[in-house]
């Protein structure tokens, strides 16, 4: 501690920029990580919440995926013996209609029956929370909301608002207000509860049910009633606790997961190299101390734990403002992810602010820590080793020793040949990612000598261009390769991780766009709801025959998906009319007889999967794929592959009439795809459409290309996570050039000074210095395109194996790396002003003195 | 066993028998007494909360068959918010009946299943138990002794359930006035706690039959009460059984 108090701590006061520069390093991998997990987290907690506060004191819940399942099955659940309360749910997700409020989930149950499984606080058991439950009944806009609803809308008891069901726009009267707690806390108090049958009206459920709540017997254990509801009710439905329907989501977040683990994990590397950078500089400039330390006594051990200790406080420091920064990063973001999740997966998490839990920031606190003393470790090592004598003498040690060099050249090459070698064997995943960590710390070994090889190849071109400034801003370069390295090794990483993402991003678009276009091919959609995603509406198949009828149609396309469990994963089911969509076109066909397999599905006798779909649950041609539906387990054999982006754990398709409406007796419809006749006008259709159907029902008509254009907005907000990256990159630019370029210009005074003895201006060194710093982000970012052009192979493979189950076409992003190359290079030289101006700040006589 | 004994337990077991009897005795002809082929009659409900506040609704009740064995309807004409709203219940002599909810502005109806018999009444202290009617024979009685209540003598009366699983109450005590073998008031009980005070009065014959005119509820777990006020009672009328269906009742 002594030590840390006479020698450190003099060191950092006399660096505070620097210091500062080294701590935003870890600040800025630990926000990112705690910030994007935190969000993570967030949702998932959001939903888990929900899912509990619902559920009350139920202990199982009868589902048939997210279809539903007929009335009838409530009274079979009912004479089961083990069952004490049964009560059927519809849940929706509904516009409340009411500006800044967003939505409400509406919970619609059997109030007759419900009150053994849901709390709806009341106190003391002796006061109704509804005002008159006959009424309530009675009058289907009906309903309960939560005290701080209210509180927020200023609306009470007897209040309106307008809300948008299957029939149109309804006005909906509340009838009774919960107060806080149990139920009221689920979906952030957005929460409303209605008479189910009602709610069957109002979102066009027909006799349908969602799940049934369960709670069973006193005397009977879980696993006995569900293994007895179970028996009872045959394979084609599920019986499980509540909390498995939270599990089903957190595999929705995988792809999430994947950007943001990415993204942390390099921003945490990049603060990594940033603290190494600034030690290793630390200890060159502080040899004359070190070795007068050695010299006094102070043993290796002793200078090791010195740098080691140092390096922990600036995580320690660094971490707890990047958990700080974390927080306001996840706060942010929140609502973006927020929309996200709506846009793509018709989840609404209900409002909410975003916090940090304790072993989250207990986490990051740890990780920047250990990060941060992780990279001093080969400082401090160099540190113990200095030989007092030779601590004293000056220049040396900026040179990296030529045994150093080739230990570290041989090292990268390899790992470069484990890399090569585990992308050639590699089958299995464990395989893969060590040939990918492999490929990683070979590029992180050879950067260094890739930079003095491109210094030495740019000291020409820069001498062309300015013959004094840029002849010294190369040398500097070449000379002192230990200040430079690790920020271009930082640079490096930053920018091929933009360059890397840009490539999936781009990969990923381009396959909407060409899946897009083949996929809806109709003139016109009609859909229950606006993104398409929310499966909360649905129109009757009664209206297809009506929509077939209008002037100017000449074939209508029926579409209803829903969620179905297969081999423990979940899977899109799409039923569509097969005949029409062979006749028309949906999708390119990756494996199978285009003809045959349409024909085999439109009798029933086949499902077509997603390629994604494929790939992720290990299924081909020909295998029997088990769809559990409330008819009874189907058996089907897959009878073809197309190339599909609707879901992103797979999707697979059957026919309407022959497998859904036969199986799940479900004659509801998500979707029509409407074609118009030759020469019709498809606005004018759209017009029609409307006019006949939107007075009595609530419907959403787009043609192709409006739909197109909001899927591709929604795609592109998907993909616009990936800003974050950019940023991330520009910031390590600006740190680690920074702090880059302060060391230089302060091992440099006497250079400088001398410069300026002999005649050169204050323009002139500033000029050397911002040479400098162009030449490291070019470096850098060189080395970046080409690491992450290596990169982008290596984590299309990932996406396509692991997380999506997607083939993706390799493209360079050219348009974004050229941007990112203009941005990086003027945040560069935004970043050495403060180092340039520092160069040319103190007087010549001075300088020279500087010792 | 020796002989005082025996002759002892004898004793009590004849006392036993004889009042068990007696009770059953009792309440059959108090069964006998209410039995009519059909009523007909229009109530108004007050339902009062433990905040005083007062709703108040008007039905029409409709019913055909002997008690225990019967099909009853019940369609609230007002207020506008809640009239057509309607319930029919088939009593079984031998299970529990079958119950049916008619919403005219959902256009159907929905059956209330037998586990959630113990839920209130829309909002009433009466629970759908209550509207069920039971034959004696579903229960057991035991006379525990004279009673005065409201100055009538009457006999107070245990009963408990034979089939316990399928009532939501354990036992009930019943006061029957001796002077007219009329049930004047029930408690009912879940576990040895008062749930439901059931009290029937202003009792008048109509047609020959002993009929509550006012029946209140007190709800003792929510310190709520109900009054049903009977008027237009009469009985015996030319009711069809085809009126109490299922088809019918959806109008």
């Amino acid at each position: 501690m002594m030590l840390l108090r006479l020698i450190s701590w003099p060191y950092v006061r006399k660096h505070r920029l620097r210091s500062l520069l080294t701590t935003v390093g870890i600040v800025l991998g630990v926000a990112i990580f705690a910030g994007m997990h935190a969000v993570g987290d967030s949702v998932l907690s959001a939903l888990s919440v929900t899912i509990d506060r619902i559920a009350g004191k139920t202990q199982l819940q009868v589902t048939a995926g997210e279809a539903g399942f007929p009335e009838d099955v409530l009274e079979r659940v009912q004479s089961v013996p083990v069952v004490a309360a049964a009560a059927p749910v519809i849940e929706a997700v509904v516009q409340s209609g009411i500006k800044q409020e967003g939505n409400l989930l509406i919970v619609g149950v059997d109030m007759t029956g419900d009150r053994s499984l849901r709390q709806y606080d009341l106190e003391d058991g002796d006061q109704d929370i509804v005002d008159d439950p006959l009424v309530f009944l009675a009058q289907p806009y009906s309903l309960i909301v939560t005290r701080d609803f209210v509180r927020r809308t200023g609306l009470a008891s007897g209040g309106r608002f307008t809300m948008q069901t299957m029939e149109g726009e309804r006005e909906f009267t509340i009838r009774g207000v919960m107060r806080p707690g149990g139920l009221s806390a689920a979906f952030g108090g957005n929460l409303a509860v209605m008479d189910i049958y009602a709610a069957q009206k109002v979102f066009g459920r027909g006799r349908r049910f969602d799940r049934i709540d369960i709670g069973l017997k006193e005397d009977c254990p879980l696993d006995k009633g569900q293994a007895a509801l179970q028996q009872a009710l045959g394979p084609g439905f599920q019986v499980d606790v509540p909390a498995v329907r939270g599990r089903q989501f957190d595999s929705l977040l995988h792809v999430y997961s994947f950007m943001v683990n990415l993204t942390s994990v390099f921003a945490l590397i990049v603060g990594l190299f940033i603290i190494y950078n600034t030690f290793a500089v630390a200890v060159t400039e502080r040899r004359a101390e070190i070795g007068t330390l050695r010299a006094l006594g102070t043993t290796r051990s002793q200078v090791i734990r010195l740098f080691l200790l140092e390096s922990a406080m600036v995580g320690l420091v660094g971490s707890t403002l990047g958990v700080v920064f974390g927080s306001l990063i996840a706060n942010a973001l929140a609502g973006y992810i927020g929309d996200v999740m709506l846009a793509h997966y018709g989840i609404a998490l209900g409002a909410s602010r975003v916090s940090l839990s304790l072993s989250l920031i207990v986490t990051a606190i740890l990780l920047g820590t250990a990060t941060s003393m992780f990279a001093a470790v080969i400082p401090a090592r160099n540190a113990a080793r200095i030989d007092p004598v030779r601590a004293l003498q000056r220049g040396w040690y900026q040179v990296l020793s030529a045994d150093e060099n080739r230990t570290r050249q041989r090292a990268a090459v390899l790992f470069a040949a484990l890399a090569v070698g585990c992308l050639v064997l590699g089958r299995s995943r464990a395989i893969f990612y060590l040939g990918y960590g492999c490929f990683v710390l070979g590029a992180v070994l050879v950067a260094p000598t890739l930079c003095m090889w491109l210094s030495r190849v740019l000291r020409p071109v820069l001498t062309v261009l300015r013959p004094v400034e840029g002849a010294l801003a190369a040398d500097s370069l070449v000379q002192a390769p230990r200040r430079t390295s690790a920020t271009i090794a930082a640079l490096m990483l930053s920018t091929g991780l933009v360059v890397s993402l840009g490539g999936i991003s781009r990969g990923v678009y381009g396959s909407v766009v060409d899946w897009i276009d083949s996929f809806l091919n109709s003139d016109l959609l009609v859909l229950a709801s606006e993104n398409g995603t929310n499966r909360s509406f649905h129109f009757p198949d009664t209206m297809t025959p009506a929509l077939a009828s209008l002037g100017g149609v000449a074939d209508v396309q029926r579409m209803r998906s829903n969620k179905v469990s297969v081999k423990g994963a979940s899977i899109l089911m799409v039923a569509i009319d097969m005949d029409k969509a062979a006749e028309h076109g949906s999708g390119r066909v990756v494996a199978g007889a285009v003809k045959q397999m349409y024909q085999q599905a439109a009798a029933g006798k086949g499902v077509i999967i997603s390629e994604n779909c494929g790939m992720l649950q290990n299924i081909g041609m020909g295998d029997i794929i088990e769809i559990p539906s409330p008819s009874g387990l189907l058996r089907l054999p897959v009878v073809g592959i197309v190339t599909d982006y609707l879901n992103q754990s797979g999707s697979m398709f059957v026919d309407y009439a022959a497998i859904y409406l036969r199986y799940w007796r479900d004659p509801t419809v998500d979707i029509y795809k409407v074609y118009a006749k030759q020469g019709a006008s498809a606005e004018e259709l759209k017009q029609r459409v409307q006019a006949r159907f939107s007075q009595h029902r609530r419907l959403f008509v787009g043609l192709n290309r409006e739909v197109k254009a909001r899927v591709m907005n929604n795609t592109r907000q998907w993909l616009g996570m990936s800003y974050i990256q950019i940023a991330v990159a520009m910031l390590v630019a600006v740190l680690g050039i920074a702090n880059t370029l302060l060391v230089s210009v302060t091992d440099r005074r006497r250079e400088f000074a001398t410069l300026r003895a002999i005649g050169a201006l204050r323009n002139n060194v500033r000029l050397t210095v911002w040479i400098e710093s162009a030449t490291i982000a070019f470096i850098g970012v060189i080395l970046g395109f080409a690491f992450g052009a290596i990169d982008l192979r290596y984590e299309l493979e990932m996406m396509r194996r692991d997380y999506a189950g997607l083939t993706l076409d390799y493209a360079f992003p050219l348009r974004l790396a050229l941007i990112l190359a203009g941005t990086i290079i003027c945040a560069a030289w935004v970043s050495s002003l403060a180092a340039s101006e520092a160069s040319v700040r103190n007087s010549p006589i001075e300088a020279l003195a500087y010792e | 066993m020796n002989k005082p004994l025996s002759v002892f337990v004898l004793l009590g077991y004849t006392a036993y028998a004889a009042s068990a009897q007696d009770a059953r005795q009792i309440m059959t002809e108090v069964q006998n007494r209410t039995q009519s082929k059909s009523e007909h009659y229009e109530g108004t409900l007050e339902v009062i909360n433990s905040s005083q506040k007062i709703s108040k609704k008007r039905w029409a009740y409709d019913r055909l068959g002997v008690y225990g064995n019967s099909k009853s309807e019940l369609r609230f004409m007002a207020p506008p918010d809640v009239k057509g709203v309607a319930l029919l219940v088939i009593n079984h002599p031998d299970r529990a009946s079958d119950q049916w909810m008619w919403i005219p502005a959902e256009e159907r109806d929905r059956r209330i299943a037998l586990q959630d018999r113990s839920s209130r009444f829309f909002g009433t202290d009466f629970s759908f138990e209550d509207l069920e009617e039971r034959d004696i024979d579903r229960y057991d009685f035991k006379l525990l002794g004279d009673d005065k209540l409201d100055d009538a003598v009457c006999w107070k009366i245990e009963s408990r359930p034979k089939e316990s699983k399928t009532s939501q109450y354990t036992s009930s005590l019943l006061w029957v006035r001796k002077d007219r073998y009329f049930l004047v008031r029930t408690d009912n009980f879940a576990k040895d706690r008062l749930v439901r005070q059931i009290s029937y009065r202003d009792v008048e014959s109509i047609e020959g039959v002993w009929t509550a005119l006012t029946v209140a509820v007190v709800d003792s777990t929510r310190n709520s009460r109900t009054r049903l006020t009977l008027a237009k009672v009469k009985y015996n009328l030319p009711i069809k059984s085809g009126d109490f269906t299922r088809e019918n009742f959806r109008q």
